[in-house]
């Protein structure tokens, strides 16, 4: 799976790059929106199959914010240290770091709020915890615990990333990540205006 | 939100009507919108104004950012979640 997504990627980045514009290959990335929603019908029906989840999660209370809480503070006080090393500014990096994956929203926000170079910086940075969230999420499953592999996804893990998490954790720990994911995206605006503006 | 809806529409068909054994097959089908989206997401960058050359400058500094906000979130998450949650179900 690591590998099949490396080299969409790397082919991706390849075709928009060199490859002709007009091709029938295009209907793929010109309906990239559809084919979210076809992946998120398929999740959906992953997590109908089992019948226990909804009983499962009523048992956390309160414990689901444990997660978003950990990869909001996580993310942050890295964010800090980032900028400590690099000299980019405290309010940048935990800005930078609080966008949780979410780079299409960091990078515009950093634009408007710090420049060109901290919204390219912010678009990256979280464009990368995307990708490596992919990567790192088989290794965290099998070396940590299956809570843990919501952690890299962030705020992409109501989207993106799940498919990752059905694979790698179990249905209930995909729940958990769909709630996660939609507490992070919305934290997400709120945290790097905050971040910014302390 | 309209994502949420669908996904829902997904977890209604799967309880109610999706037949158990075609599990593997919808396993599939995820890989299969897994990797399509993720040359969207490339082609989309491949075509973005100045996206390789973005890379080359500032690629190591944004990488530090990910590398370090990944790793303390999962190290946090972690602990945290070995502290204060059932280890079995979260288990390996």
């Amino acid at each position: 799976m690591v590998l099949l997504a490396l080299a969409a990627l790397v082919l991706g980045v390849a075709w928009g790059s060199f490859g002709p514009a007009g091709t029938p290959l295009d209907l793929i990335s010109d309906n990239s929106d559809l084919i979210l929603y076809a992946l998120m019908f398929f999740v959906g029906i992953s997590i109908g199959l089992n019948k226990t989840i909804l009983q499962k999660i009523r048992e956390y209370h309160i414990k689901v914010f444990i997660i978003p809480f950990g990869i909001v503070v996580g993310s942050v006080a890295a964010g800090v240290v980032c900028s400590l090393l690099t000299g980019v500014g405290a309010r940048n990096g935990a800005a930078i770091a609080g966008g949780m994956g979410w780079y299409s929203l960091a990078g515009v926000m950093l634009t408007e709020m710090a420049g060109a170079q901290m919204g390219s910086v912010a678009f990256l940075s979280n464009l990368m915890r995307e990708m490596l969230s992919f990567f790192s999420i088989p290794w965290i499953s099998r070396h940590l615990n299956y809570y843990s592999c919501i952690a890299p996804a962030g705020a992409t893990s109501e989207d993106t990333t799940l498919s990752m998490m059905v694979r790698y954790t179990s249905e209930e720990v995909v729940v958990m990540s769909v709630f996660n994911g939609i507490i992070c995206s919305a934290v997400v605006p709120v945290l790097i205006r905050l971040c910014y503006s302390l | 939100m309209s994502i949420l809806v669908v996904m829902f529409a997904g977890v209604l068909v799967g309880a109610l009507v999706f037949p158990e054994k075609y599990k593997k097959h919808n396993e599939r089908l995820q890989v299969v919108c897994t990797v399509l989206l993720i040359f969207s997401m490339g082609v989309m960058l491949g075509r973005r104004e100045g996206f390789l050359q973005q890379l080359a400058s500032m690629g190591l500094l944004s990488l530090l950012f990910a590398v370090a906000s990944i790793a303390a979130s999962t190290v946090l998450v972690f602990l945290l979640t070995r502290w204060l949650m059932d280890k079995k179900k979260g288990g390996k």
